[in-house]
């Protein structure tokens, strides 16, 4: 911060001494970092794109987890269209935060001789805005590699990892508002380049760093961007090729041998219990829709089935009615999965009997699970056993 | 600015004491010192032997772009798929995770970047040591 030390304002941010200067060895002392492109200019083009990659990841992650876990008053609003909303929300949530992977890595290289800067901290504001920059690199480093290892469905760590990485979001871009607010004369300082002669290392690290995305978002955003298929080598998961990709097993679920008089209950006025038999004597629908998962792959697949609106109106339960899914699984966060009435009364919602015009597989939620736009791959719930109004 | 930062500043820190609280009270996160101790390893091993690495290598390259370009992008390559090779086979029964050969893919892939990294390094080096021809 700027270096003013009137007396009131020492009063309000008392200095603190600075360390023996024996102290200062290594990569402490003046010089000890040599590459010319460690300079605000270069800082600022980088915070730029991460910035701008960080905040579109919050933005889709607020978005994926209202949909996953609405409060009350959103319930009645969520929207069921468009189709491919979630879809391409969640995809680009994934593709930013995989580019902002190589995007913080040149950030803090950038900057890391900060790091050391000497006297560690002249004052108590300074050392107050020393410990948020740590706050900001610690959540941002944990926001990435929780995201990038929940990919791969990989949980090393002792903690939850959807609350973790939800409030740990938020705690960034809080840090990272901190910083800005912080930072802005440097920033705005270095907005736009300077007349002068182009820095030769900047450049280079620009060049670097914008390969590096490039090479990242190539190689792995096949799992979001059909498109893109072709050139994906390293995405955790490979839809569109034979078979659409799950979560959750029926192994793992405990649903493989389903009950022999296994009857779905709608639950309603005029409830009723149906057999798989006279579930594929009612009208057919068929509708394309995508699953689309929080880990962010996604892919089509041609669904048949019976409209869920049709089975709620059989029941006597009216339209705008938010509905209850009880699935066929022991248990698992997402046994018990709320329909809000938008989705319900959808006519593209189905209870879906078969895939690409064959019977569900086991692993795909036979005899019968739920498949709607505009929602997350958790809540389209497998192996349905009842429907009932919330 | 002065508003601006101000907002900045307050948006800011009611977002971070968001974040703390929420982290602090969620019933599902039983064990918030697990978070900041995960967190805090985190930015030791980032800033403590990542960046000198980092560092080193670059000092070590003075003076080679091409090479210094290529090793950045293999490192965030490989940030990306490491874990996937780490984890290749240990899918829980689920064929659908992790289908490829990762392994394979990210070896390809420093080889054919390493050849293009070298071919772009000798045709510089070429133009640039190239006799000028006056026309």
């Amino acid at each position: 911060m700027d270096s003013d030390s009137s007396p009131a304002r020492r009063r309000f941010d008392p200095p603190l001494p600075a360390p023996p200067a024996a102290l200062r060895r290594g990569p402490l002392r003046p010089g000890a970092f040599r590459s010319p492109a460690h300079e605000p200019r270069t800082a600022v083009v980088l915070g730029r794109w991460l910035g701008a990659a960080l905040l579109l990841c919050f933005a889709t992650g607020l978005v994926s987890h209202l949909l996953q876990d609405p409060p009350g008053w959103l319930v009645p609003r969520l929207p069921s269209r468009p189709v491919d909303g979630y879809r391409v929300t969640q995809g680009l949530h994934v593709v930013a935060g995989l580019a902002a992977i190589p995007l913080a890595g040149a950030k803090l290289w950038t900057v890391y001789p900060r790091l050391f800067a000497w006297p560690p901290a002249r004052s108590v504001l300074h050392l107050l805005e020393r410990l948020s920059i740590a706050l900001l690199v610690a959540a941002v480093l944990l926001e990435l590699f929780t995201g990038l290892l929940n990919t791969l469905q990989w949980y090393p760590w002792p903690f939850p990892f959807r609350q973790t990485h939800y409030w740990t979001a938020w705690t960034a871009v809080g840090a990272l508002l901190v910083h800005l607010a912080v930072k802005a004369p440097v920033i705005a300082a270095h907005w736009r380049r300077a007349r002068s002669a182009p820095l030769p290392g900047r450049r280079a690290v620009l060049a670097a760093t914008a390969a590096a995305v490039g090479t990242v978002t190539l190689t792995t955003a096949g799992q979001s961007v059909p498109w893109l298929r072709a050139l994906d080598l390293f995405a955790p998961r490979r839809p569109g090729t034979g078979s659409l990709p799950v979560n959750r097993t029926a192994a793992q679920a405990g649903t493989t041998a389903v009950p022999a008089d296994w009857r779905l209950a709608v639950d309603g006025p005029a409830g009723y219990r149906i057999g798989l038999a006279d579930l594929r004597a009612l009208p057919q629908t068929t509708a394309d829709l995508p699953i689309a998962c929080v880990e962010g792959w996604s892919a089509n697949a041609r669904w048949t089935g019976v409209r869920v609106a049709d089975l709620l109106r059989r029941a006597g339960i009216p339209a705008g009615s938010a509905v209850r899914i009880t699935s066929l699984e022991a248990e698992g966060p997402y046994r018990v999965t709320e329909m809000p009435a938008a989705y319900a009364d959808d006519p593209l919602t189905l209870l879906a009997l078969a895939l690409d015009g064959r019977p569900l597989t086991p692993d795909h939620g036979f005899p019968a699970r739920i498949v709607a736009p505009n929602r997350p791959g958790v809540l389209q719930t497998k192996w349905v056993a009842r429907i009932e109004v919330a | 600015m002065r508003a601006v930062r101000g907002a900045l500043l307050l948006g800011g820190l009611a977002l971070l004491g968001c974040g703390v609280v929420g982290l602090l009270t969620d019933p599902y996160v039983t064990g918030p010192l697990g978070v900041l101790l995960w967190a805090a390893a985190l930015v030791v091993v980032h800033d403590g032997l990542w960046l000198p690495l980092v560092c080193g290598l670059g000092a070590a390259a003075t003076g080679r772009p091409v090479l210094r370009g290529w090793l950045v992008v293999a490192a965030a390559v490989s940030a990306v798929a490491v874990p996937a090779v780490l984890r290749a086979g240990d899918d829980h029964g689920n064929a659908t995770l992790l289908p490829l050969p990762y392994l394979r893919n990210w070896l390809l892939f420093l080889a054919a970047s390493a050849a293009a990294a070298a071919l772009l390094a000798l045709v510089r080096r070429a133009v640039r040591t190239a006799p000028r021809r006056d026309r």
